[in-house]
């Protein structure tokens, strides 16, 4: 009986509780408490008031909330020319742009490097891996005079397109790719499903969780990212969000300086987790329910 | 008939470059002509200027100063931190996402909301919030501290594995956080493990230990490589590695500049390769020794 019980966990029952899912949840529920930690302290490191701000050790709960950062935050964005709506404005199309064009051309590679036969896949794959050990700040000034050669300085598509072919995209891309069986690949081409098909009907809707993996990385990466505002524009009105929180933050020194970080990275923060409450139900979302065994 | 077969060779590397193609150009712009241009870089003195970019050509001048100056012995002492410091973070980091994964595959109560939650820091390790988290010690455990591991752990070992296991241990949250992609692989590959395969192996006579051993292990081992890779490069890539701080200090700085600069990059690059074959063959001879189907 005691024997039988252990399995409990692993027979094919719908989700209810049975007591045999406690010892699960006495692992799982104090790490949880980790895990929530740096949402909390984003949250209410925003709202402390400047004293609050300065306690060492620091504290991850406020004691006596306040909207002040805010306040001054929103004073300062009065002052400059440009509204802060088009920098944000900027910020949504540069990301959305790039989720798009980087979902389809590193699942389309992916695919290839992962399921099709030709001249010069295993060569690619070893590039692939060789880049993902190369940093990127290491390559920001030859990547400077390309961008200028290329005639792309203080062009709004120069946001995007330094981030559109990411190792690391298509290296865990292609694992999930991997794990498809290529029986299911070959059923569908004795259907008399081209490639193209292959690609759309079957390899997309399977690798759904890497897919909205790779949304919710290179979400953080572009959505955060001052860099190409930095490097490659000189024109106010074509810079990004992330600049514009910089600037403000970073222009306001000392003690009240920190305030507004605080609210700002609040503020830079929430859409991060809003794409993450959308995509984490598909990031789940289980490959055995999708005909993979 | 001798005719088809070459045919269909052809058109399957014109489908195969044509998935891949879009993918390549990207790739071969803003990564690969950037990273032969700085390999050019690291065999010369850069100086950058009003009028623009002077290149002067020393040959090996700027690798001999990394293992003769002040400035490349500190960034050499950082990379072989780094490694030190992988040698603990990534065994940690592997094993508790097995732990965890296997757990969040169980039939649980709650399962979706506790496989979110232990996701979430994805959002927070690949974010400016990390930075800040660290920066303000919000991430270190003050239990760790006052139970004085610290101290234990200076008192029993030598410096040279003191420093980075007391770092492991000082840093026992940030490890977790770090873990939310490798868990998610995990959980991947589990969900292609047949339910009634463990049913069957119970029936034999194998216990939950065996199990994990038999079953569970080897349906992991691709997916164990995968996750070191991607372990090791996030950290190696990590924005506040002081390797990658070294890269980008000396970029701009007057004695040095981005001729230096690039062969840091290259040499870190090289350590990098290294790491990750010596890891790879490690995991190779370890899934030999235990995990045998």
């Amino acid at each position: 009986m005691k024997k039988h019980s252990k399995f409990q966990g692993t027979k094919i029952n719908p989700s209810r509780f049975h007591p045999s899912q406690i010892r699960y949840l006495i692992i799982l529920t104090p790490v949880v408490l980790f895990m929530l930690l740096p949402l909390l302290y984003i949250f209410n490191h925003a709202f402390k008031p400047l004293e609050e701000l300065f306690y060492y050790p620091p504290r991850f709960i406020v004691e006596r909330p306040t909207l002040a950062n805010f306040t001054r935050l929103f004073q300062v964005t009065g002052t400059s020319g440009i509204p802060m709506s088009r920098y944000f404005f900027n910020s949504l199309i540069v990301t959305a742009l790039v989720l798009v064009a980087s979902v389809l051309i590193s699942t389309m590679a992916g695919y290839a490097l992962s399921k099709l036969n030709f001249k010069g896949k295993k060569m690619m794959n070893e590039v692939n891996t060789l880049s993902l050990m190369f940093v990127g700040i290491a390559v920001t000034i030859p990547r400077y005079l390309i961008v200028e050669r290329l005639g792309l300085i203080d062009n709004f598509f120069v946001h995007v397109l330094p981030y559109l072919a990411v190792p690391v995209g298509l290296f865990l891309i292609k694992q999930f790719v991997d794990q498809i069986p290529n029986e299911l690949i070959d059923a569908s081409r004795v259907d008399g499903a081209n490639e193209w098909q292959i690609y759309t009907k079957i390899i997309l809707p399977l690798i759904k969780p890497a897919i909205a993996t790779i949304v919710i990385l290179s979400f953080q990466t572009v959505w955060n990212s001052a860099d190409t505002s930095t490097t490659y524009i000189n024109n106010d009105l074509l810079k990004t969000f992330a600049f514009y929180m910089n600037t403000l933050t970073a222009n306001t020194n000392g003690v009240a300086g920190q305030g507004m970080a605080a609210a700002a990275s609040l503020i830079m923060f929430l859409p991060n987790l809003i794409i993450f409450i959308v995509m984490q139900s598909k990031v789940m979302d289980t490959m055995a329910h999708s005909g993979i065994k | 008939m001798a005719k088809k077969p070459l045919k269909r060779a052809v058109r399957n590397n014109l489908v195969g470059w044509a998935f891949l193609s879009l993918w390549t150009i990207g790739f071969i712009a803003f990564m690969a002509y950037p990273l032969v241009l700085s390999l050019y870089y690291s065999l010369a003195k850069v100086t950058l200027s009003g009028e623009g970019i002077l290149v002067d050509f020393v040959g090996f001048d700027n690798y001999r100063q990394i293992f003769s100056s002040a400035a490349g012995f500190s960034f050499l002492q950082s990379v072989r931190d780094f490694a030190l410091e992988i040698l603990f973070k990534v065994p940690v980091i592997t094993v508790f996402a097995i732990i965890i994964a296997v757990l969040l595959n169980q039939k649980l109560k709650l399962r979706g909301l506790f496989r979110a939650i232990y996701f979430l820091p994805v959002i927070i390790a690949s974010g400016p919030v990390i930075n800040q988290l660290i920066n303000q010690g919000a991430a270190t455990i003050p239990l760790v501290e006052e139970l004085g591991i610290i101290d234990l752990i200076n008192n029993t070992f030598t410096e040279a594995i003191a420093v980075p296991l007391g770092n492991v241990f000082s840093e026992l949250i940030v490890i977790l956080w770090f873990s939310g992609v490798q868990i998610l692989l995990f959980i991947a590959a589990l969900q292609k493990i047949d339910r009634s395969t463990y049913e069957a192996a119970m029936i034999d006579g194998a216990g939950p230990w065996e199990s994990f051993w038999k079953i569970t292990m080897p349906a992991l081992k691709s997916m164990v490589t995968v996750s070191i890779v991607f372990t090791i490069i996030n950290l190696a890539t990590f924005s506040e590695n002081k390797a990658i701080l070294h890269i980008k200090n000396n970029m701009f700085a007057l004695e040095t500049g981005f001729g230096f600069s690039s062969a840091v990059a290259w040499i870190y690059f090289l350590a990098l390769a290294v790491i990750l074959g010596i890891a790879m063959l490690a995991i190779k001879l370890f899934m030999k020794e235990k995990v045998r189907r």
